[in-house]
């Protein structure tokens, strides 16, 4: 397990638990999440692979500058996982290089 | 679309843009902050330690708290508004244009003036596999640990001794990881003295003129293999090295988000003092484009504190502007106060970058003498351990008594006037960077008592025996806890019992490594527990234990643990010790070597 319980000087009180999906596999979340903080959190390191040699990508930066987290978030694919809240319900896939219109068409029909 | 029309429009909630807001907004101005991130603060929020400074700059708060201060300050003004997740995409000539992600659409922000604070990103650095997932910023991990209370693996390796490294890496400690190495390109450690004590002393090795040759794994990282560099910083040949860590924290510098500020029309220049490609600005943070401010790391890789500063003069130069009020005396005292906290050593390159843009900030002024006595021995006293000019003052003004100064100028180096030091401990609490400890020795017994700054768990109760251990962390002596003092803002301070010639020795203590065990079999380290429990379950007379547990299999041949082993067996089945079986005997008796055995058969 990954979550912090025990810290000489903050807190992380227990938080609500929010329910998501990630390819296709339940799992939570804490309420104050981002996809990236409950990926982790959940033991995923690869959030996706890359365009052009189809290597396994990870978080880098984690506050929305280096665009390495991206993933397909309820179908629309180029999301920051590091900046983006976790919600309850949400589902999130690997993205596989730079992102197609048609998992947003899949998610629209 | 929607457009919104405001006297000021701040992109960026860090430190400096809260703190233009806020002057800004307090003095009437319509005031908009938009944040891409999903709260205020910036990257204060993860700063979980104690700032340096003066009181006036949130000298000994931490991070994430003066977060909080600014933004509930912000939350009293009806006429500042702020969105998170809300990122500027573009500045044009007649309007800004805004993403708010949180309904996903952009708006038109048509603002007077503009303050572009939008910090910094990590730096990267070229190495084999440096893609792989576990490769982080140091400050992602940061975040990760700090904001969400999450850790991305158990054994780091740091790359880089900035203060960034040496501050992630101490609270990666704090937080339960290992940290297996910081590796060190320079041959000098680039952060704080002060914080690199800290480290030090919780014994994290610290590897000059070493760097990363790669990283290890397919899918993520595994490990990675550091080797030795010669003084052009090419890999020495045979050196590599492999250390056996899941995450790489890269803490090799930060570059200035300067892309909307350029956008804008504002000059950019390359000065690499002060991280790369900043925003030209002169002392005013006023770009060469006439409404557009910057603050903060954008125009130059500094400090929070002067983030805070910087910000705080935009935020006076616009209502001074926009109201035709005269704030300059406010403005005066804000630069004064900037060049002060510029004036140490540790601002050399900060000086050296800003002179590049004009701006020329005076140097030296301070105390640079250690002091050199440590006070009377036997009298229960402050000894500071901050050898290094840097501006930070808590010391000083706690100390009701008066018995501290920095001599006049906030970055000289502090020195205790012992007639005066009552050993309160008071300053040993404040010290941002844990570097005053309390000393007391009592000849007589020949004993010391050793208050240490301590920020970690577990905390030891009183009474409880630790290990003494140096300023490398290293184990040097027994040590008894005496007393332990818990501050509100989690800082314990622990008096130690030590022995007399440990008194200027331990500058800590581990938490005694041995579990507390109750051992019947020393070869093959069986506890009492592990047998009771064997029998619990079934393992009821001795060859079936020795079986299971390998008791009395050790090179003693059971001449320890047999009868103990019996004992427990008796007391647990309720037989009688006559009515067990004391095992067989066999050879050999006592550890014979082999070679013993071979030669003997030639004969």
């Amino acid at each position: 397990m990954r979550r912090i319980t025990e810290h000489p000087i903050l807190n992380f009180n227990d938080k609500k638990k929010i329910k998501f999906y990630f390819e296709g596999k339940e799992l939570t979340a804490y309420e104050g999440d981002t996809i990236a903080s409950a990926l982790i959190a959940n033991g995923i390191d690869i959030f996706g692979y890359t365009p052009k040699k189809g290597r396994s990508r990870g978080l880098f930066c984690c506050i929305g500058k280096c665009s390495s987290c991206l993933v397909i978030v309820n179908g629309v694919p180029n999301m920051r996982a590091c900046i983006t809240p976790v919600e309850e319900g949400m589902v999130v896939k690997r993205q596989v290089g730079k992102g197609f219109f048609k998992e947003v068409r899949e998610v629209e029909k | 679309m929607k457009s919104e029309k405001v006297d000021f429009l701040v992109v960026g909630g860090g430190p400096a843009g809260l703190s233009a807001a806020l002057e800004a907004g307090k003095r009437g101005l319509k005031v908009l902050l938009v944040d891409e991130g999903i709260q205020l603060g910036g990257q204060l929020v993860k700063q979980t330690h104690k700032f340096f400074g003066h009181e006036g700059t949130y000298a000994s708060v931490r991070g994430f708290e003066i977060a909080k201060i600014l933004v509930k300050e912000l939350k009293e003004y009806k006429n500042i508004e702020t969105r998170v997740m809300t990122s500027v995409v573009g500045i044009y000539e007649d309007g800004v244009l805004a993403w708010d992600r949180k309904v996903n659409e952009t708006f038109r922000i048509d603002p007077e003036y503009i303050l572009i604070a939008t910090g910094a990103s990590e730096k990267y650095v070229a190495f084999e596999n440096n893609d792989l997932p576990g490769v982080y910023g140091a400050g992602a991990v940061q975040t990760l640990m700090n904001q969400f209370g999450v850790l991305p693996g158990e054994n780091f390796l740091i790359v880089g001794s900035g203060n960034i490294g040496l501050i992630v890496a101490y609270q990666l400690i704090q937080a339960g990881a290992n940290v297996k190495a910081i590796v060190e390109i320079t041959n000098k450690v680039g952060g704080y003295i002060v914080h690199l004590n800290k480290i030090k002393r919780l014994g994290v090795p610290i590897l000059l003129n070493h760097t990363i040759v790669r990283a290890l794994g397919k899918e993520r990282v595994k490990g990675a293999v550091i080797a030795r560099v010669d003084e052009n910083y090419n890999v020495i040949p045979g050196t590599e090295r492999e250390l056996v860590v899941d995450t790489i924290c890269l803490a090799v510098g930060l570059s200035p988000s300067i892309e909307l500020a350029a956008m804008a029309g504002a000059e950019v220049i390359y000065i690499p003092e002060l991280g790369g490609y900043v925003v030209k600005r002169d002392e005013f943070m006023r770009t060469t484009v006439p409404n557009l401010f910057v603050a903060g790391d954008v125009s130059g890789i500094e400090e929070a504190t002067t983030a805070m500063l910087e910000g705080r003069i935009v935020g006076l130069m616009v209502t001074s502007e926009k109201k035709k009020v005269n704030l300059s005396d406010e403005i005066k005292a804000l630069l004064k106060e900037l060049e002060d906290f510029r004036r140490g050593p540790a601002s050399e390159r900060v000086r050296k970058g800003l002179s590049k843009m004009g701006i020329k900030i005076a140097s030296g002024g301070f105390r640079t003498e250690v002091q050199k006595s440590k006070g009377p021995i036997g009298k229960l006293r402050a000894v500071i351990e901050c050898p290094q000019p840097i501006p930070c003052n808590p010391c000083e003004t706690v100390c009701t008594f008066g018995a501290i100064s920095t001599g006049g100028n906030i970055n000289g180096i502090p020195w205790v006037d012992y007639d005066k030091c009552t050993g309160c401990g008071l300053c040993a609490l404040k010290c941002p960077g844990l570097a005053i400890f309390m000393v007391k020795e009592d000849v007589e017994r020949n004993e010391a008592i050793v208050g240490i700054p301590y920020e970690l768990l577990p905390i030891p109760q009183e009474g409880e025996r630790v290990v003494g251990t140096d300023r490398d962390g290293r184990p040097v002596c027994e040590a008894v806890t005496e007393k332990v003092i818990k501050s509100k803002d989690k800082t314990c301070l622990v008096y130690l019992k030590v022995p007399l010639e440990y008194a200027d020795v331990v500058r800590g203590f581990v938490i005694s490594p041995r579990e507390k065990c109750e051992f019947i079999c020393r070869c093959e380290e069986v506890t009492v527990q592990d047998v009771e429990k064997a029998i619990d379950e079934g393992y009821t007379d001795y060859e079936e234990l020795r079986r299971y547990l390998r008791i009395g299999m050790g090179p003693c041949g059971g001449r320890t643990c047999r009868l103990l082993t019996l004992m427990i067996l008796a007391k647990k089945t309720g037989k009688k010790m006559e009515d067990l079986s004391p095992g067989t005997f066999r050879p050999p008796t006592i550890p014979i070597p082999f070679n013993a055995f071979s030669e003997g058969d030639e004969n």
